[in-house]
């Protein structure tokens, strides 16, 4: 099987700074690391080709320095890596994302089987990269997969049909369809494994690693980075509700006996509710 | 942002990759393993599968072939999480596996080799007994030469990994007579006869780690077994210890990295009077300095790597490294628990056990002293 | 598909998968009629399905009771199934058609798949997660979505691609009171014979029991986060839940350290609570969270740092350690449950 792994290096913080001046995140300030999301995308790949055989190509749009998430992918069983990079791309929104790594399958696997990509990203969670790169590439597209199967083909000599199950509000769905198609892989299904140490020298040894700047994607300048999105930050800001409520300080027991004091009215109705000391 | 000696973007992978490792399946069990003092078999089997136990071996024989540099990275984010584990993968690596790679033949290399790289055997190197601790002359246990082989009687204490090993490299005395050429080092596998795992030392630190004694009587040993030349001994000791030193380095800059972090999180966390406590010079001070000397413990244990690597002679570097981040080890973690209070004096907090880790870093493998030694000894064979 | 800013309806994406239980459609009519106001023109929602599902009662009259001034209606078997390549290839064809400005949906699953895909056929800019919608002074939609963790937000416009689209989960937004006197248009459209055909085949849709949350109908909710200490102590608010009948909830960090399941996690990927009582114990109120509480009527919040947002969204403030606190409270109440048996 030709499959294709999107995969993204993400903050590995639980907060950063935002950048006041070009509405994005100061990504430079933090180490990155790989999507957990993307993991188990590469995961299901990493079986796929474990139980039928091919070959696993991933693709990283990014900085220089997610070379770093690609190389693991390479130590992890993925066949060739393809890092896409270019200041021009910088500032892109799902919309000049999909298109730039659309543009990339196209010219380095045009004849792939799946492309697997992670449900949603850790830093901009808007799970959309998956569903456009679909339409982008015009097959067939599956969010949110939790298993897949692959069966035998319906047509004689025909590509294989690949079976999947899904949950989506509160419905399970089975669902079939033959390749090409986008599967975005759900985090509950395919635990990602750790990284064996003996495959990171081969993954520096290797020369399965390119590097496409924008010239050599052949991507059109409009469509990419900033240009190519149709959003704009106005500005990020800080959520501050302040309700000017009841503060207290001081001894704890003094506080809680404060409490009841000031909100007894609407407490003591659920005191006691329900239990029973012999529980 | 952390310093690195060098940054390529190997090693960065290669810290990435044991990092999420040691979080993911260290983290949640450390302080348990070592209040209960138990060795996490299932941990240990799983990093056996990911070639954690045959890190510089070469792929024929299932190890990871990396660099020093990558080896010293792998044993520092061990024991920024679990000390006790990174102990165990780096004895078992630089003076149990080392020596068999660099001393053994084929046939040995051959025989040995997969079952330590895949983790089914875990190696051990015993030289301590009872009367020979830094002074090695005073090793006691014997091999004498019979017909089948040689016959080793002796008490080893004080082995790392000794409860656990499947493999212990003895360190024992073929001729008596002889001074500095009467020792040689057997290849021992745990199921033979005469070979006992003894009592489980009850230690202040490392806890998770089964260090025991090792009862070896009338253990019969075929020639096969005997590693390098008779009386090469000392010799294979001292070339084992020079990477093992560099990996109680990595050990101790590992667990000063981990108290460090700690510290940084709990200052911004923890207010008294009014604020943060990181809003306070004395605070500040501490965090400065701690990361200061961190990042000069890091250069002198990566350029002694790095030396390594190069083929180029390291051994009063390495014994630098080790001394320098022992020390290090035990000045962070102690200031890390102070930092913290008398919160940083419970259990329920993890630096104390950094604290009770970090001492044992500048007792084996060398005490300070005995790095001392080799320094000095180094600078005044110097031409003048 | 660029547009000059024309009088372009308010749309709203009909999903009525799990009706009763989930309101998003109707909590995004409203909104949608507001801003229809204010950019003078009507709220629309779009309905596609089969009246042979049974689930659902009229929803056009549903539709309108709650806000929308036109419905577009398409009735067909053929849809009585969610599928997501056809309801593009509809809501794609009836965009060009009538050139909506603005463009809303519900962020369920389907949603989210949706949405996506019709914003990148229509060349068009797509916001996730809203918590808050409204118009500039130019009449352009501002979409405001949790910024990167913490408590950040960021306001983010389409400048000039249209419709403005925006996926909003539920809780953001109250839906209007069914008012069976407003009025309506309902546009009744075929369902185009010239579809393309579904790429990928449904070979079954099982309908999950319908489990309802403790959590999300409880009308005293105590949640914990980080700054209760550890999973040991984290594990007395189960005591302190229990003496007022209670339930507990999670943030995302005390998930991740497996302190509580995921099940108890109280926030915009989560639960949302809607109790009498929220109790919140050393959480600092990140946006990720606090969506999930919009609805709490009194908030006693617990922290030791009085300036944590949490702080200062609460109605009553106690600035002590939290796991203190817990105790002190379980004390409290165990002696006046004493002092009432007596």
């Amino acid at each position: 099987m030709n499959l294709v792994v999107c995969i993204k290096q993400v903050p590995a913080v639980a907060e950063l700074e935002w950048d006041q001046r070009t509405g994005g995140l100061k990504r430079d300030l933090a180490q990155g690391m790989m999507n957990p999301a993307c993991r188990n995308a590469l995961e299901a790949a990493l079986q796929l080709k474990a139980d039928h055989g091919g070959a696993i190509t991933v693709i990283s749009m990014g900085p220089p320095q997610a070379e770093e998430i690609l190389r693991e992918a390479l130590a992890l069983g993925a066949d060739w890596a393809v890092l896409l990079s270019d200041p021009t791309m910088a500032g892109a929104d799902t919309l000049a994302t999909s298109y730039t790594l659309a543009k990339a399958i196209k010219l380095v696997r045009r004849d792939f089987d799946l492309v697997l990509c992670g449900c949603y990203s850790s830093d901009s969670e808007t799970a959309q990269v998956g569903p456009q790169l679909a339409e982008e590439l015009m097959v067939a597209g599956v969010a949110y997969v939790e298993t897949i199967e692959v069966l035998a083909p319906k047509i004689k000599g025909g590509r294989p049909t690949i079976r999947l199950s899904r949950q989506t509000d509160n419905f399970l769905e089975t669902l079939e369809l033959e390749p090409p198609g986008v599967l975005t892989v759900a985090s509950s299904g395919f635990a990602p494994r750790h990284v064996d140490l003996s495959g990171i020298q081969p993954a520096f040894s290797s020369r399965d690693l390119i590097h496409l700047d924008a010239k050599k994607l052949g991507a059109n300048p409009k469509l990419i980075g900033q240009n190519g999105s149709a959003t704009r930050i106005l500005k990020v800001y800080p959520s501050v509700i302040d309700k000017e409520g009841v503060v207290l300080k001081g001894a704890v027991k003094a506080s809680v006996q404060d409490l009841f004091q000031l909100f007894g009215a609407r407490l003591n109705g659920f005191v006691g509710q329900g239990y029973s000391p012999d529980d | 942002m952390e310093m690195e000696f060098n940054a390529c973007t190997k090693h960065k992978v290669v810290r990435n990759v044991v990092r999420d490792f040691a979080e993911a399946e260290l983290r949640p069990i450390a302080s348990d393993i070592d209040r209960a003092a138990h060795f996490p078999w299932e941990a240990i089997r799983k990093m056996g599968e990911l070639s954690y136990f045959g890190l510089q071996a070469p792929a024929e024989y299932g190890g990871a072939g990396l660099d020093t540099i990558s080896y010293c990275i792998v044993i520092e984010e061990l024991s920024r999480v679990c000390a006790a584990v990174g102990l165990c993968v780096t004895v078992h690596n630089s003076v149990a596996l080392y020596p068999i790679l660099a001393f053994g033949t084929k046939e040995q290399k051959d025989r040995f080799l997969p079952d330590l790289c895949s983790g089914k055997r875990i190696g051990a190197f015993c030289l301590t007994e009872a009367n020979a601790g830094s002074d090695a002359g005073g090793v006691e246990t014997t091999a004498v030469k019979v017909k089948d082989g040689f016959l080793l009687n002796g008490t080893k204490i004080f082995v790392t990994n000794g409860g656990a090993c499947g493999l212990a490299l003895i360190f024992a005395v073929t001729d008596p007579a002889s001074r500095s050429r009467g020792a040689s080092v057997f290849i021992i596998e745990s199921e033979r006869e005469g070979f006992t795992v003894g009592e489980f030392e009850d230690l202040c630190g490392v806890r998770a780690n089964p260090v025991c004694s090792l009862f070896i009587e009338d253990c019969l040993v075929p020639r096969e077994n005997l590693l390098g030349q008779l009386g090469q001994g000392i010799r294979i000791g001292l070339t084992a210890l020079d990477t093992g030193r560099m990996g109680i380095a990595a050990q101790a800059l590992g667990l000063a990295q981990g108290a460090f972090e700690a510290s940084v999180k709990y200052s911004r966390e923890r207010q008294q009077f009014g604020r943060p406590i990181s809003n306070f010079q004395t605070i500040q001070n501490y965090l400065a300095d701690m990361e200061t000397e961190i990042d000069a413990a890091r250069l002198l244990l990566y350029r002694a790597a790095a030396l390594k690597d190069a083929g180029v002679r390291f051994t009063a570097e390495a014994a630098k490294a080790k001394l320098f981040c022992a020390v290090l080890a035990n000045k962070v973690t102690s200031l890390a628990v102070q930092i913290h209070g008398g919160y940083g004096y419970a259990k329920e907090y993890e630096v104390e056990r950094y604290f009770r880790d970090a001492k044992v870093t500048e007792i084996y493998e060398g005490t300070n002293e005995v790095q001392r030694l080799v320094i000095a000894r180094d600078i005044l064979s110097r031409p003048v | 598909m660029t547009e000059s800013h024309g009088k372009g309806e308010v749309w709203v994406f009909g999903d009525y998968r799990n009706y009763f239980r989930n309101r998003v459609t109707l909590q995004l009519l409203a909104r949608a009629r507001d801003l229809a106001q204010g950019l003078g023109t009507k709220a629309g929602v779009l309905v596609f399905g089969s009246r042979m599902d049974e689930q659902v009662g009229d929803l056009a009259v549903e539709s309108v009771a709650h806000g929308a001034d036109k419905v577009y209606l398409i009735d067909n078997p053929a849809l009585a199934n969610y599928r997501v390549e056809t309801y593009v290839n509809l809501i794609v064809r009836l965009a060009a058609e009538y050139r909506p400005a603005i463009l809303l949906l519900g962020a369920t699953r389907f949603g989210r798949e949706l949405a996506p895909r019709v914003a990148k056929r229509l060349r068009t800019g797509l916001t996730a997660d809203c918590l808050d919608l409204r118009l500039d002074e130019k009449g352009q939609l501002i979409q405001s979505a949790p910024a990167f963790g913490g408590n950040l937000v960021a306001d983010i416009i389409t400048p000039e691609d249209r419709p403005q689209m925006a996926t909003v989960r539920p809780g953001a937004f109250q839906e209007l009171p069914h008012d069976a006197q407003r009025r309506g248009e309902v546009v009744l459209l075929d369902l185009p014979d010239d579809l393309p055909r579904e790429r990928v085949r449904l070979i079954s849709a099982v309908r999950q029991p319908h489990r309802v949350e403790k959590l999300e109908t409880a009308r005293v909710v105590v949640c914990g986060g980080r700054g209760m200490g550890s999973k040991n102590k984290f594990k007395k608010l189960h005591d302190l839940a229990r003496l007022m009948g209670g339930e507990v909830g999670a943030t995302r960090p005390v998930v991740y350290a497996g302190w509580a399941g995921d099940e108890t996690l109280v926030g915009q990927a989560g639960r949302q609570v809607k109790p009498q009582v929220l109790f919140s114990f050393g959480i600092s109120g990140a946006i990720q969270h606090t969506a999930g509480i919009q609805e709490a009527e009194l908030i006693i919040a617990v922290n030791k740092n009085p300036e944590a947002p949490m702080m200062k969204m609460a109605d009553v403030a106690i600035v002590a350690d939290a796991h203190q606190v817990c105790l002190a409270l379980i004390k409290e109440i165990k002696t006046r449950l004493k002092a009432r048996a007596v």
